[in-house]
């Protein structure tokens, strides 16, 4: 298919283009005993794309987990759009908030049509199996995440980059203003990785806020829009990705020496000369497993 | 680069997604997926096609016209008392009893998305046989074996849930633990028979094996009217269990609420496993295939519960009718037969399907 020629649409439901705000309040995650997240006041930009990034264990999966309500917090609260998520209702939390998470999977045999629309799950009911708008949302899902050859083949006969996808097509036909992703390109290969991250900026574009765990920090720096950097469950930085990631912050979050270059395309930090820190600052990366 | 415009989708173009029929009245909408109504549709013909034979046949055989007369009280005397006092109640417990395995076997299977995991494998029905055999055997209480079998599954589950941690993803340990817990009960109930006198065990041995022939009355009747309640429950937990297929993370942003589907549907699957051994012991195998057939019709768009159900009853009265039938005057209960005509065929699914396939 010609890329360039693909023109998206606007969602055909207006509240996805809203994007939600989205604000952590004192929030703890804990595993039994375990803190993972203490007292975290975060605000995510509405409307944009923010990246968490940080060393496996920093306890960015766990915040995820804690935005989609998957976590329920020990204290504090999310602040979605003004109210505390953990006292809507599981269909009101998924009318808003859609989640692509890392481990998922579908029976064989399905077609990406049926996939995408389980996303229309939180807006049906016994007696309202299939509105107009859900199925204008499911097409405009699957036009927009350029799936239409797709429509009719069983997940298990695509590729990598074309089931991730069918996934995000999932999330998005959810219609949510805030949508989660959990390492969206993980095992893609580069030009998969490209084509789902060209794809998050073109939801975003049209008003979502898109909040997403990534482990590719230059990948980071070049499709988002605001950085969180984590380790050992706190916040070390965030802003925009060329003010904040400095080798000093690399260093820090992953025990490694670097130089930043900047891309000379995207004007965005890209991380060069890697090479592991001598062992003096080492211990920096050795302890920061969250859970 | 793509670009944004500000083009809508066309409007007025409402038609249902592949495979179904779309009903609508107003502003309400149901969806009819083709192929599991068919699938439905076409089990429950060959259940009764197959319980007219069993109305029909045995000592003495009948034309099945004959024996359809007859159930509906026309023919001589005699006639109508084979069909209507022998064959019927028997056919009718098998149905009851295979929709309530083929239910419960459906449910658990996708709840835990493992096709192993049904109550006779994970040791529900070795509880609700051991407990039921005490009642027999060991008590000498009025205590209906329906109430003690329900007793012993509902602490059989218990017992699993609380060693394996929950059914877990792909309900691998849910399934070793549960396997472990029916082999305790299991050795329970050989106990109580070796030490009960042997007139109460062989009062109790119809539960140890699976047999349409010990049936009671009022066990009959507490399992129709718990199927009555639990089967429209199952088939709307279907409908919540297809979207936990996705996963629990999945199904829960989906605005599912995975916690009380769970729960709901260990009390549906328990409750008519139990009712389900009060009248017949554990009949193997029919939770497993009984789905698996009826997935294999209904395909992967759906969690066949009614199919389940029904394909459960077409298996339980055949597997009893071969069971009267084929040695007869020798009738080989249908737990026997269940467990021989079953195992092979496990084995073949088992073998012919990749391991990493799900539910």
């Amino acid at each position: 298919m010609n890329r360039s020629a693909r023109v998206i649409t606007d969602s055909p439901d207006a509240t996805a283009r809203l994007g939600a705000r989205v604000r952590t309040d004192g929030l703890n995650l804990a595993y039994g005993k375990q803190v993972v997240i203490e007292h975290l006041n975060l605000a995510f930009p509405a409307g944009r794309v923010t990246a968490m990034v940080g060393p496996n264990g920093c306890g960015k999966s766990t915040l995820l987990a804690g935005l989609a309500r998957l976590h329920q917090p020990s204290a504090g609260a999310v602040i979605v759009d003004g109210q505390v998520l953990a006292r809507l209702s599981p269909r009101e939390a998924g009318k808003r908030i859609g989640l692509l998470p890392q481990d998922a999977a579908a029976p064989d045999g399905l077609t990406v049509y049926d996939l995408v629309r389980f996303g229309r799950q939180p807006h049906q009911g016994l007696l309202r199996q299939w509105s107009p708008e859900d199925q204008a949302m499911v097409d405009w899902a699957i036009e927009a995440c350029d799936l239409k050859e797709l429509v009719d083949r069983p997940l298990e006969t695509l590729s990598g980059g074309q089931r991730q996808r069918a996934w995000i097509a999932m999330a998005v036909a959810q219609g949510t203003p805030l949508l989660l992703l959990d390492e969206p390109t993980a095992a893609l290969d580069l030009g998969h990785q490209v084509e789902v991250f060209e794809l998050i900026r073109h939801l975003a574009a049209q008003g979502r806020t898109v909040v997403m765990a990534v482990h590719d920090l230059s990948q980071a720096c070049r499709y988002a829009d605001h950085l969180v950097a984590m380790r050992d469950g706190k916040v070390i930085a965030q802003g925009a990705p060329a003010d904040v990631v400095t080798p000093e912050l690399v260093r820090h979050l992953y025990g490694i020496d670097c130089t930043l270059v900047t891309d000379p395309l995207t004007g965005t930090p890209v991380i060069a000369a890697i090479h592991r820190t001598p062992s003096t600052v080492a211990d920096t990366n050795g302890n920061g497993s969250g859970h | 680069m793509n670009t944004v415009s500000d083009r809508r989708p066309m409007a007025g173009s409402h038609t249902a997604p592949p495979g179904h029929l779309l009903l609508r009245y107003r502003e309400w909408s149901v969806l009819v997926l083709y192929r599991g109504v068919l699938a439905t549709l076409g089990l429950t013909i060959a259940m009764f096609f197959v319980a007219g034979l069993a109305l029909a046949l045995g000592t003495a055989d009948l034309n099945p016209l004959t024996a359809l007369a007859a159930a509906f009280g026309t023919g001589t005397e005699q006639d109508v008392f084979i069909v209507r006092e022998l064959r019927l109640p028997r056919v009718v417990t098998g149905i009851l009893v295979g929709m309530a395995l083929g239910t419960g076997g459906c449910l658990m299977q996708t709840l835990a998305r493992n096709r192993l995991a049904t109550p006779g494998i994970v040791g529900i029905d070795n509880g609700a046989t051991a407990f039921a055999v005490a009642s027999v055997v060991a008590l000498t209480t009025g205590l209906a074996p329906s109430g003690m079998s329900l007793a012993g599954s509902i602490t059989a589950l218990v017992l699993v849930l609380a060693l394996s941690g929950g059914t877990g993803t792909r309900g691998y340990r849910f399934l070793v633990v549960g396997i472990g817990v029916g082999a305790v009960f299991g050795s329970i109930t050989n106990y109580l028979l070796a030490r009960a006198p042997i007139d109460s065990a062989n009062a109790a041995y119809p539960w140890t094996v699976g047999s349409l022939n010990a049936r009671a009355g009022g066990s009959v009747a507490l399992l129709a009217i718990g199927l009555a309640i639990t089967l429209p429950v199952a088939v709307f937990l279907g409908r919540q269990l297809s979207t936990m297929r996705l996963s629990d993370q999945v199904a829960q942003s989906l605005g599912i609420s995975v916690r009380r589907v769970r729960v709901g549907t260990l009390m549906v699957a328990v409750t008519l496993s139990a009712l389900s051994v009060a009248v017949a012991g554990p009949v193997g195998m029919i939770a497993l295939l009984a789905p698996e057939a009826a997935r294999y019709l209904a395909g992967p768009r759906t969690v066949p519960v009614l199919g389940s159900a029904v394909a459960g009853a077409l298996f339980t009265v055949l597997a009893d009718l071969a069971g009267r039938t084929l040695f007869a005057p020798i009738e080989i209960p249908v737990g026997v037969i269940t467990a021989v005509v079953g195992g092979p065929y496990l084995l073949w699914v088992l073998l012919r399907s990749s391991s990493r396939r799900i539910i």
